[in-house]
């Protein structure tokens, strides 16, 4: 399998699988769900995961974003192996290098969205006086500079995802991972938010990985890649597929 | 943009204690009913425990005011042996039944024995007393010598008419002197003060009236005895029996010497176990000794509602961290490492129990400032640290095994958690 480069000319590797393999156990029996899975993400792509349920999707997303480690292989972040790190370190390093977005939002209920927004500054270093202006400099940005004091049950399910966006980016992560961000919206909302990562992986280069089984939006990725049974099956440049 | 620079060292606590506290806070009242529930068994459990050691505080301070005023020179000579080996009251039954009785040569022989010290006999009847129409029954009617007012700080104050002299105890005159409580419930309207009780079918004449000793506590109180010459308590009981002996001692310095001399003296005519000799520090010991263990043991009683009220706290976080799965799963995923989610929980327990404990405190010390009005109590800061202090380890260790279920949470699971 060859590695396809990234559309940009010197592209530097930020995250790298190698040999990865992830097995379950339940009882007696055990499951690889990633099979010696090799990948790697340059600084600046926008890569989609695609592949039917029980792939290995989410297991290799749990994996990039550092939520889960291996069974076997390297996860290297930066060129640095952080497969055996302890929880701690890994906290702080989902912290400050990696932003999450979730198909259910997962915003604090009864707690308004610039708390929301400012959550992951409780876990970081930011010193406490310019938290507020931060939670109110990423809420503007996905435009919702009116709704800050709004709880999660007043805003639409659109707006919700625009407010966990906002919490993703407060820490400047290299990497927004994203899964199934638009799963649980109506269309015109889920092309929104496509948009918005578009614009946020073109004008500020940051690194774009999500997961979704809706093979068109998969395709609007740089890369895509295409898992199934815990193996990558198909890495390639939508612009070769034909759709 | 907001510009900023991460500190070069970064912060040891990540949130911040003052974070801890609001978010806390925050999520405590986020559930007010709940909240409240929670710490119902906390609220009661310190309000138990302070109202019942501000009360055996308020009764430590109440005895020791009593025998304050009687002196600390005075030997008390009774019937039986009421004290143990150990200094405690002597519970066997069949001392009580003792009945030993002092006689006038028994006072006799203690003053020509302790010429220094003054000898107070006292013989006690049983009786109903009327005035007018009205009649109260079961009285105490104290029969004492006439010096026994002045050294008992006992004498009625000014305008309060006066104690009975020598020639009216020598005469066996038909005075007495009130109490104050008895004066009260004989002559509710009009001062007492040369007016008549009968008692026995005879008149008696009111000459005094005594202030108000304190509130009274079960037993008969001080403030309800009718005080009248000793020959007068002879002729009613139709014998000469004296059932206890006050001496005073001529200083504090000299009641342990003086109680030796009467112990001898006595021993001559009676067996040791017939009577007992000890001075107010020593009954004052036995009393706060008893006291003492009755509110630790009271309080220690109603300390098993805080542990109940513990046990309530730890459902309740252990159900929070179960509601919760999919915040501690996001609050991972976003950077908090494990000790950082064991603290947000172990300090919302901790809230809930202080929270309860505040409230406990107040609760308790309005019920013991009423109580106050009745029955002494007092609350001391002691016992308010002390209940504080409780709550806040029931907080703490009931808080622990919740948390660090919180903490232990694998990320994806907790995520993934419906």
């Amino acid at each position: 399998m060859t590695k396809l480069s990234s559309k940009k000319d010197n592209p530097k590797v930020i995250l790298e699988l190698r040999d990865v393999v992830k097995t379950y156990t339940t009882g007696n029996t055990s499951f690889n769900a990633l099979n010696k899975v090799n990948l790697s993400i340059n600084q600046g792509e926008f890569v989609s995961i695609t592949g039917p349920s029980g792939s290995g999707k989410s297991t290799l997303m749990h994996i990039v974003g550092l939520l889960d480690i291996p069974t076997s292989g390297e996860v290297l972040l930066n060129n640095l192996d952080i497969a055996h790190f302890d929880e701690k370190k890994l906290a702080q390093i989902r912290n400050v290098t990696l932003g999450f977005v979730f198909q259910q939002f997962n915003l604090l209920p009864k707690t308004s969205a610039l708390e929301n927004v400012m959550l992951p500054l409780l876990y970081s270093d930011v010193p406490q006086h310019l938290r507020r202006d931060l939670g109110v400099e990423m809420l503007t940005k996905v435009g919702l500079a009116d709704k800050l004091v709004n709880t999660p049950s007043q805003l639409s399910g659109g707006q919700q995802q625009r407010v966990a966006i906002a919490r993703a980016l407060i820490n400047n992560p290299k990497i927004i991972l994203a899964d199934e961000p638009t799963g649980n919206l109506d269309s015109k909302s889920g092309s929104d938010i496509m948009a918005f990562f578009h614009q946020l992986n073109q004008k500020e280069g940051r690194t774009i990985v999500f997961v979704t089984h809706d093979r068109d939006l998969a395709n609007e990725a740089d890369r895509i890649i295409i898992i199934k049974d815990g193996q990558i099956q198909i890495e390639q440049h939508p612009r070769h597929v034909e759709t | 943009m907001v510009k900023y620079k991460l500190n070069n060292t970064p912060a040891m606590l990540k949130p911040s204690l003052g974070e801890l506290v609001r978010s806390s806070f925050h999520s405590i009242f986020k559930n007010k009913s709940r909240t409240f529930l929670t710490s119902l068994g906390i609220i009661i459990g310190v309000t138990s425990v302070i109202l019942l050691t501000s009360i055996g505080n308020g009764l430590q301070k109440y005895v020791n005011d009593q025998f304050d005023s009687l002196g600390s020179n005075t030997v008390f000579i009774v019937p039986g042996q009421i004290f143990n080996d150990k200094g405690g009251f002597n519970n066997s039954s069949q001392n009580r039944l003792v009945t030993t009785r002092f006689s006038l040569n028994d006072v006799a022989t203690l003053r020509k024995g302790l010429r220094r010290s003054q000898i107070l006999p006292l013989s006690q009847a049983v009786v109903d007393v009327k005035s007018g129409p009205i009649l109260k029954k079961a009285k105490s009617l104290v029969g004492v010598t006439s010096d026994y007012g002045a050294a008992n700080n006992a004498l009625p104050s000014s305008g309060n008419g006066r104690w009975f002299t020598k020639d009216e105890e020598d005469k066996k005159s038909n005075v007495v002197v009130l109490g104050y409580q008895i004066a009260l419930d004989l002559f509710p309207t009009t001062s007492p003060l040369n007016k008549k009780i009968v008692i026995k079918g005879k008149n008696l004449k009111v000459i005094g009236i005594l202030d108000k000793k304190g509130s009274t506590f079960g037993g008969p109180s001080l403030d309800d005895f009718i005080y009248t010459p000793i020959g007068l308590v002879f002729d009613i009981n139709g014998n000469q029996d004296i059932q206890s002996m006050y001496v005073k001692a001529p200083n504090k310095d000299l009641v342990p010497t003086t109680k030796d001399e009467i112990s001898k003296l006595l021993l001559k005519k009676y067996d040791k176990d017939a009577f007992s000799v000890f001075d107010s520090s020593q009954l004052l010991s036995s009393i706060n000794a008893i006291i003492g263990t009755l509110t630790i043991a009271l309080s220690g009683i109603a300390a098993i509602s805080l542990v109940v009220g513990g046990i309530g706290i730890m459902n309740i976080m252990l159900v929070t961290v179960t509601e919760r799965t999919r915040e501690i799963g996001l609050r991972k995923a976003i950077g908090a490492y494990p000790n950082a989610i064991l603290l947000q929980f172990l300090f919302e327990a901790i809230f809930l129990s202080c929270f309860g404990g505040l409230i406990g405190i107040m609760l308790g010390s309005l019920g013991a400032f009423a109580i106050n009005k009745v029955f002494p109590a007092i609350v001391t800061p002691g016992s308010v640290l002390l209940a504080f202090g409780v709550s806040s380890a029931v907080g703490i260790i009931f808080g622990v095994a919740p948390a660090r279920k919180a903490s232990q949470l694998s990320p994806i699971e907790a995520l993934r958690y419906e």
